[in-house]
Order: structure tokens, then C-alpha cells, then sequence
């Protein structure tokens, strides 16, 4: 067949057409420098999984200023309509403007769910929409069911930063208000034959309550130690070049540790082994580069959430308590590691 | 009968645990090695009122009870034990001897600013040729009109280094000896003839000061005598009882941390295919110390209990002396244990086992020794059968 | 100027033990603790009180079975605690945001209300946000320290790699982050009068019961609890294979999704 017959049988196939009356699912997207952000595309996913059982369309709000180009992206992630509010005064974000759209918008268009990025857009605004709507709001959520009967999302709650989950639902509380986990639901399928017509909204002018006065130059953040440092990059005898491993914290945005050999090695500083004779620690993220992994290293990393590990000897102990395992020499691999993290 | 923690004191552990952990912990290591005394650490417990613990809430205390002080050596102890040595020297001896025995004006000069913290005491009994036998001490002291004259000295005073308020036991009729020739006085460290000779260089607990300390033609005026003259004995017996108390509530929190480690590495060590704990070997070893460990808190808080409910008569003296020396043997138990458990690691210098372990023994030495503690036990025992014991 | 501090508790998660294979949670030491976030806006609190002299009143984000946070509270420098009662237990911010503007109301209002900007343990931020709208009062979330001075709050927040000072007018809400400031501990002395019920501290606990404040109904809880999810058991020991570019980029895409945001 003629791809480009396809494209045009698809294209009229895929127009969206909105329904009247209400309800649906409603998503605020994201937008992070010019382009929607990931996580507005998994909540539209998410979102059309939920349409499917409850039989609702999935509507995608817009807010910024020059925004309306991405509202193609919000149709091919699966929303049957596009809401746009574009305007100079939502250049940047600020709680009242925002609010004041998304307010009256929902007011008038009375959604079932409405979901939001957990990021700080979100975390600033859902609350306020459900407090003003009079609905419940779950923050975090990593995956959600929907209890048919009673048209309910059941949302996935990380406990204790993802020890386990708790399961809430607010089945009374309508709109339901859901604030989902960046990186949590998968990426949709981006269906380029999906096409939707955006509508714009109005916008009133609100001045933003909270004044920037501007860089808070003298401010430094209270030092946090090793022991509780959320990403750790640590060095040990077969790490060859030290300096890679600095560069690799640098772009984790971790700190640099070590094992007793890269002490010997004179890497780094006796505060800075990671042993349980010397600091214990449990980051969300731990890089051994080059570090063989004795019982005394590896009991010190024993609450770490995620361990990557780098050494040449496919039989260096680190590799039984690592989670990604990678045989090779740091040397080799580290440069590309750096490099495939800027992308 | 209840054996629960009141809410008050359950708010006390939380509060003090907290402190243990994030104030005193990180340091252990640091004032062992470099033989420092944590003057931070005790202005900062002197700040939230816990060097004030058990003492009343009219002389500047916290008034929480002996309960409220066992709450404390045992969360000191299970992260310090010289941090713990220092604030039982302060509390359960030093000051304790003016808080039992002290009239009003000497609570209100001096019991105030220690129970703040204002001030630290130390306790001095200890003689070159007078330990355990406490009875035989030779400092003297000489009335002049209104004053004492001391003259002798004392060895192995925790605390003496640096204390600025000393309770003294001198001689003050050498032909009575201890029942009615002993008297004890409160002498401050500024005073002329209050001389610090010199400091041990100990095995363990070495972020702790033991000084001899030298009195010539030391004055002291006569309110400072603690209690009546030539009843002196009795002041110290009394503090000494309290003292082993809350020693062993101090010993029940070392034991417990090593109870601990000891667990911690029984199940992280792997040998011959399997973590430690899966070694019957270790698990009776560990049954056999959780078990001692468990009775010792029992006791530990029931003779405090008894303490706050006013039952301080023979018995006490007697459970007094079992705390003590069941304490100071079950954390030597349980620090030997988890020492062996670890292996070769446990001795070395990077570890925290190695200290403890050089901390724990002097436990079964000082506030008299286990010996002594026996004797204690054993003559009180014998005395409700008619015997009395000739030591 | 009365500061309304929200203060909540939590269990101490080093005495839990998650068993995902059984799906089970072990609690072998149920301690509660101050929830760390709410901790530092107490201690903002007590900041400005010593800075500029302000009313502290503590006000719990949860109701609670006893009143330890409360008394906690008390004893480290707040001037007023007001523990609510007759509710239903367990964290419910919808809920629980009538409650409190109701009991803010009661005191004679606020100037500033300070919370924690997240629970450690279900890590919801949004009591604040939902005070704020409910008051209609400016928000400022997830604060670094706070200061007062003629009217108007300012306070240090995160923007981009560094960070900025903000101002808003009062009456505000501000929710500060966890270890934002190293909190001071409570005066011992003042713990135990409180729980003895002793002196004047100990006049300063009140206990207001929710029907007072509110309507029965609004006491429905808004957030039900259907179970509980565990994650899968860690499979440990996989290899990344191929050239080092392939295993470079399959690792940083490993990565990208553990790093903390």
C-alpha cells in the first residue's frame, strides 16, 4: 500500500472530536524550556488508560507564553482536546495567574480527574485547585486503578520514599486530583496521525502574589554529610584516572567518596571512605568506580537504593550487591558514561 | 504491677537518645583518640537541663527521677561511655552527695549551677592507700575557728581535672577512723591550696579526666562541711549506692550497642557459604547475652523505681551493688562477644569495638570494685541469717 | 504577631523493616518522632520569635492518638499547643485543612502559618498550599530559612541550580524543607512539667475538640486506605553488555531515573 495513502486514510481516521457536557480527565501540562515536559506526556498516557474504563476523554490544558505550538504534541500523546492559555503574563510561572486560568476553566468545564506533574508547578497548584473545587488530592502517584463502580482512582502512594506503597482513594471528593511521579507511568505511544483542533482560553490578568527580590547570593544550604548525601560517587583501586570519577559526581550532581584503596591511592581524604569502619551511607544512588567490594565496603552501602558498579573482574564482589553491573575498565567506560549523561 | 515507662520519661528517651546519637555518637571516636574531654557536648547537655536530671526542679534539676537518670546513662552509655563516665561522675557522685545531704543554703549555692550545668563536680574519695578500702583514707582535716584545713590528696578523681566544685572526704578524728572520724566537706577548685597534680594517661574511657588532686593548707569554711561532722561515711555510702545504680544503667546501654553490632555483623558477614547468624555457635552466644541483657534492664529500672518510690533502706544498698556488678560484667560479656564476632576487625583501631571494649573494663573496677560489690551483696545476705561478714 | 505552626508526627522508619517478597511491613520499634519537615518550621518559628517576639501557637497536621507532638512542641519554645481531638486518625490534608482554619479562626487568626513542605513518610506537601487557598493567603513552598520584618515575610527558596529570596505580604503560608535548619532540642525540664501537668507550660496545652470547630460532617475523611502495593524484590547482578558507548548510554539512562529530582 501507498504509505501516503495511509497517512491520509490515518489523518481523517485520527481527527478528534470533542464530546459536550463535561467531566473527563483533565491534565496541566508542564512546560519546561519550550517543550512539554515528559512527565505531561505520561500523565496523558495514564490518563487514556483510565478514559478507556471510564469512558471519558482526555482533555490537556496548555499555559505559557508562545505555547500554542506544542499543542500537536498533547494530541499524538493520546488528549482528545487541548486547552490553551497563552499569554505574555504566564511567561514564567507564578501561583495566581496560573490559578485563576486553571480555576475558571474547571469551574466551567466541572472535570472527574484532574492530573498534575508532581513538580513544583504542580506541587504549588494542584493543592490550591482541589481545596478551591472542594476535591481530594493524592500526590506522588506511581500507578493507579480505577474502582469502576464507584468511578474512584485508586492511587499508588510511595511510603517512606518508595519502601512500599500505600493505596488511597478519595471516593467521595469530586474532581479527584492526582499529582503523578515524573518517570513513574510509561512514555505513550506518539500517534502522528492524531490531530485535534486546541482551544484558547481566556486569560484574566492576576499579579502574582510572592515578589522575587532576586539572588540570594550569601545563602548556602546546610552541609550535609556523607552519610546522608543522596548520590555518592565512589573510587576504588581499579579507577584509574580520579579525575573522571570527579567529573562523573559533578554531572550526577553527587559527592565523592571512595574506598580504603583510593585512600592508599591518595584520592581522597580519610572522611571520605566509604567503610563501616570508616562512613556508612544510603543515597538514592551510589557509583562504585573501580571499587572490588570486600564485606567492610559493601555492608557501608548496604541502604543504598541503587548501586552501579564498574570493575574490570567479572568476580569482584561489588557485582553480588550492585544492581547494573558493568565489566569493564572505568577508563574505558567512564568518558562515554560522562558524555551519554549530558545528552 | 507495671512495667511501662511513663509518657514523661518515654519523652525523656526520646529526647535524650536523639542527643546521644546526634551530639554525642559522632564524637566518641574523636575524644578517645585525642584523650579530650567534651566540654561541648556537657554545655550542651548543662543547656537542655540534663545534667540536672534527677535533681529538683527548686535547686535549677529537671526533677525527672533516678528513673529519669538510668533513661539517660543508658542512652550515654550505649554511644559513649566516657561521655556517660563524665556525667556520672558529675551527677550520680559529685553532686549527689550535696543533693542527699547538702542543707538548703549549700543546695541553693551550689547544687543550682551544677544541676545547670553551670558546674561540673567530681567526687573525691579515692586514695592512694584507700580504694576499696575506704575507710583508711588519710587526708586530713583540722579546724581553725571557722574553717577546715585540709591537707593530703586524692587519686583517680573522674572529673578532677577540670571540676569546679569537689566533694571531699577528710579525716577529721583519726581515732574514731570511719564511723564518726570521717567528715565531708564541698570544696570549690579556685580555692588556694586546690592543686590538680596530674592526669592518667588511661587504657580506656580516655575522654574522661582522672586526676590526683593535692590539698595543702587547703581552707574551707565551715559551711561547707556536707552533712554533720565526722558523718562523712555515711554521705558517701549513700551517693556510692546511687552511683552503682545508675553505673549500671550506663552498662545496660553499652551492652545493648554491643548487642547490637554484634547482630548487625552476624547477619551481614558471609563464611563457608552462609551469614554468621545461620552458625548455631553464634546464635546461642547471642541468646545467651540478649537474655542477661534483658534481666539487667529489669533490674536496673526496678531499683530505680524503688529509688522514686522512696524505698531506699538495706535492699536498696544490696540491688545497688547487684547493678554494678552484673552490669559492668554483662557489657564486658557482651562487648567480648561482639568483639569475637567480628573477628580481626573488632581489634583494630579503625572500629569502634576496640574502644568499647578498652572502656567497658573499668566498670567492674570503679565506684568499688566487683569484689567489693560482692561483699556488699554477700554480708547483706548473711546479715538476714545473723552473720556479719569481717571483710 | 502569632505564628500557626503545623506540626505532625511520624513514625521512625529505622525501626521498620520492609519485607517485599512477603509483602509485609515489620515494625520492631514503633517510636514516633516530629516529622522532620514540620520540625524546621518550628524552628523557623521559634527563629523569628527570638528575632522579632511573636506568639508561636503549634497546631497538629494530623489528628493524633496522644499529644506528644504537641508537648514536644511546648517544651522546645512554642508559647501555645493546641491539641484537636475527636477527629479521625491518620494523615488527611483535605480534611484536615477545615479543621485548622477553623481552630485559626478560634485563636483570633494568624500572621503566618509555617509547616513542613513534605511528610517523610507519605511525602504529601499540599496541607499548606491547601491552608493557603482556603485563607486566600500568598504560599511560599519548600523554603531553605524565613524572616520577617514590616508586614512582609522573605524567605530563601530554591530557582534553577541556585537560589533566590522571595517576599511576600503577610498574613502568608511558608513550608519549609526538610534540613533546612538544624532544629534546637527541647528543654527537659519543661518536657516533664508538661507531661506532669505542672506549672505555667503546662497551661499552655489546650485540648479543643473538633466538633467545636466544625460541622460534623466536614469530619469525613476525604482519603480512604485500600492496601497496600509493595515494589518488586531488587534483582541484583545484572550486566550491562556491548561497546562502551552502548552500556555508557544504557547506564545513564538507569541513572537519570534514580537520581533524586
Amino acid at each position: 500500500m501507498d504509505a501516503s495513502f495511509l497517512d491520509l486514510l490515518m489523518a481523517q481516521q485520527e481527527e478528534v472530536t470533542e464530546a459536550e457536557g463535561g467531566g473527563g480527565i483533565w491534565v496541566v501540562a508542564d512546560v519546561v524550556n519550550g517543550a512539554v515536559a515528559p512527565v505531561t506526556l505520561e500523565a496523558i498516557g495514564a490518563a487514556r488508560n483510565l478514559a478507556g474504563s471510564l469512558g471519558a476523554y482526555v482533555y490537556a490544558v496548555l499555559l505559557g507564553d508562545g505555547v500554542s505550538g506544542l499543542a500537536p504534541t498533547l494530541y499524538q500523546a493520546g488528549a482528545d482536546g487541548v486547552r490553551v492559555a497563552d499569554d505574555p503574563s504566564l511567561a514564567t510561572f507564578a501561583v495566581e495567574p496560573y490559578l485563576e486560568v486553571l480555576s475558571d476553566l474547571f469551574q466551567a468545564e466541572q472535570p472527574e480527574v484532574i492530573i498534575f506533574g508532581a513538580t513544583p508547578q504542580g506541587q504549588a497548584l494542584a493543592p490550591r485547585i482541589a481545596q478551591r473545587m472542594g476535591g481530594g488530592l493524592l500526590e506522588h502517584v506511581v500507578a493507579m486503578t480505577l474502582d469502576e463502580a464507584t468511578r474512584t482512582v485508586q492511587a499508588s502512594v510511595p511510603i517512606y520514599g518508595g519502601e512500599y506503597y500505600e493505596i488511597m482513594a478519595c471516593p467521595q471528593a469530586r474532581p479527584q486530583v492526582l499529582a503523578v511521579e515524573p518517570g513513574a507511568f510509561p512514555a505513550p505511544f506518539m500517534d502522528p496521525y492524531r490531530k485535534g483542533e486546541p482551544k484558547s482560553v481566556e486569560v484574566k490578568p492576576a499579579e502574582p502574589r510572592v515578589r522575587v527580590l532576586g539572588p540570594a547570593e550569601e545563602f548556602t544550604p546546610p552541609a550535609v554529610p556523607l552519610s546522608q548525601a543522596p548520590v555518592v560517587v565512589a573510587a576504588g583501586r581499579q579507577a584509574g584516572d580520579f579525575s573522571l570519577v570527579e567529573q562523573l559526581a559533578a554531572r550526577l550532581g553527587g559527592r565523592v567518596a571512595g574506598d580504603r584503596g583510593a585512600r592508599d591511592a591518595g584520592w581522597i581524604s580519610p572522611e571520605q571512605i566509604v567503610d563501616i569502619r570508616g562512613v556508612t551511607v544510603a543515597p538514592q544512588v551510589y557509583v562504585a568506580v573501580g571499587i572490588r567490594g570486600d564485606t567492610f565496603h559493601n555492608a557501608a552501602v548496604e541502604n543504598a537504593h541503587f548501586i552501579l558498579a564498574i570493575h574490570p573482574d567479572p568476580t569482584a564482589p561489588i557485582f553480588q550487591v550492585a544492581d547494573l553491573c558493568i565489566e569493564a575498565d572505568p577508563k574505558e567506560v567512564l568518558p562515554a558514561l560522562i558524555a551519554a549523561l549530558e545528552q | 504491677m507495671d512495667f511501662t515507662f511513663s509518657p514523661e520519661h518515654q519523652a525523656l528517651r526520646r529526647l535524650v537518645r536523639e542527643f546521644a546519637e546526634n551530639e554525642v555518637a559522632p564524637l566518641a571516636a574523636e575524644i578517645d583518640r585525642k584523650h579530650q574531654i567534651p566540654f561541648e557536648t556537657l554545655r550542651k547537655l548543662g543547656e537542655i537541663g540534663l545534667l540536672g536530671v534527677c535533681f529538683p526542679q527548686e535547686y535549677g534539676g529537671m526533677g525527672a527521677g533516678e528513673t529519669g537518670y538510668c533513661i539517660l546513662m543508658e542512652e550515654l552509655g550505649r554511644v559513649c561511655t566516657s561521655t556517660a563516665t563524665n556525667v556520672g561522675a558529675h551527677i550520680g557522685i559529685g553532686a549527689m552527695a550535696i543533693h542527699l545531704d547538702g542543707n538548703p543554703e549549700q543546695k541553693r549555692k551550689y547544687l543550682t549551677p551544677l544541676a545547670r550545668g553551670e558546674k561540673i563536680a567530681a567526687f573525691g574519695l579515692t586514695e592512694s592507700n584507700a580504694g576499696s578500702d575506704a575507710a583508711n583514707i588519710r587526708t586530713r582535716a583540722v579546724r581553725e575557728g571557722d574553717s577546715w584545713i585540709l591537707d593530703g590528696g586524692k587519686v583517680y578523681i573522674t572529673n578532677g581535672g577540670f571540676a569546679d566544685i569537689v566533694t571531699v572526704m577528710a579525716v577529721t578524728d583519726p581515732a574514731l577512723g570511719a564511723r564518726g572520724g570521717v567528715t565531708a566537706f564541698i570544696v570549690e577548685a579556685s580555692w588556694p591550696g586546690f592543686k590538680v597534680a596530674r592526669e592518667e594517661d588511661k587504657m580506656g574511657i580516655r575522654g574522661t579526666s582522672t586526676a590526683e588532686l593535692v590539698f595543702e593548707e587547703l581552707r574551707v569554711p565551715h559551711e561547707n562541711v556536707l552533712g554533720k561532722v565526722g558523718e562523712g561515711f555515711v554521705t558517701f555510702m549513700k551517693s556510692l549506692d546511687m552511683g552503682r545504680l545508675t553505673l549500671g544503667a550506663a552498662c545496660l546501654g553499652g551492652a545493648q550497642a554491643a548487642l547490637e553490632m554484634a547482630v548487625y555483623w552476624a547477619k551481614t558477614r558471609r563464611q563457608f557459604g552462609v551469614e554468621l547468624a545461620h552458625k548455631q555457635s553464634v546464635q546461642w552466644a547471642i541468646a545467651n547475652i540478649a537474655t542477661e541483657i534483658e534481666a539487667l534492664r529489669s533490674l536496673v529500672y526496678r531499683v530505680a523505681w524503688m529509688v522514686d518510690t522512696g524505698q531506699t533502706g538495706q535492699e536498696f544498698t544490696q540491688l545497688a551493688a547487684m547493678c554494678k556488678m552484673y552490669g559492668s560484667e554483662v557489657a564486658s560479656r557482651a562487648i567480648d562477644l561482639a568483639l569475637q564476632i567480628y573477628g580481626g576487625l573488632g581489634v583494630t583501631r579503625d572500629f569502634h569495638i576496640e574502644r568499647a571494649f578498652r572502656d567497658a573494663r573499668i566498670a567492674e573496677i570503679f565506684e568499688g570494685t566487683n569484689e567489693i560489690q560482692r561483699i556488699v551483696i554477700a554480708s547483706n545476705i548473711f546479715r538476714e541469717y545473723g552473720v556479719r561478714i569481717r571483710p | 504577631m502569632r505564628i500557626a505552626v503545623v506540626l505532625g508526627r511520624v513514625l521512625d522508619p529505622r525501626g521498620i523493616v520492609v519485607n517485599r517478597r512477603a509483602g509485609r511491613i515489620f515494625i520492631n520499634r514503633e517510636e514516633y518522632i516530629l516529622q522532620p519537615a514540620d520540625r524546621c518550621a518550628l524552628e523557623a518559628a521559634l527563629r523569628i520569635k527570638d528575632a522579632a517576639s511573636a506568639e508561636v501557637v503549634a497546631l497538629p497536621r494530623t489528628f493524633l492518638p496522644d499529644d506528644d507532638v504537641l508537648c514536644q512542641a511546648l517544651a522546645t519554645g512554642a508559647d501555645r499547643a493546641i491539641y484537636l481531638t475527636g477527629g479521625p486518625l491518620g494523615a488527611d490534608e483535605a480534611l484536615m485543612a477545615r479543621v485548622l482554619v477553623a481552630a485559626i479562626a478560634k485563636l483570633g487568626g494568624a500572621d503566618l502559618i509555617l509547616t513542613g513542605a513534605t511528610t517523610m513518610d507519605t511525602g504529601q506537601s499540599q496541607l499548606g498550599p491547601r491552608l493557603a487557598e482556603a485563607l486566600n493567603w500568598p504560599q511560599v513552598l519548600n523554603a531553605w530559612a524565613v524572616e520577617t520584618a514590616d508586614g512582609a515575610a522573605r524567605a530563601v527558596v530554591n530557582a534553577g541550580a541556585g537560589y533566590v529570596q522571595v517576599e511576600v505580604d503577610l498574613p502568608a503560608v511558608i513550608t519549609l524543607l526538610p534540613g533546612a535548619l538544624k532544629p534546637r532540642y527541647p528543654r527537659g525540664t519543661q518536657l516533664i512539667n508538661i507531661y506532669r501537668g505542672v506549672g505555667e507550660i503546662a497551661q499552655a496545652l489546650e485540648q479543643w475538640p473538633a466538633a467545636d470547630l466544625v460541622e460534623e460532617a466536614a469530619l469525613t475523611p476525604v482519603v480512604e486506605r485500600r492496601g497496600q502495593d509493595f515494589p518488586p524484590e531488587r534483582e541484583r547482578g545484572v550486566r550491562l553488555t556491548g561497546s562502551p558507548e552502548e552500556v555508557a548510554r544504557a547506564a545513564a539512562e538507569a541513572l537519570r531515573k534514580r537520581l533524586p529530582r
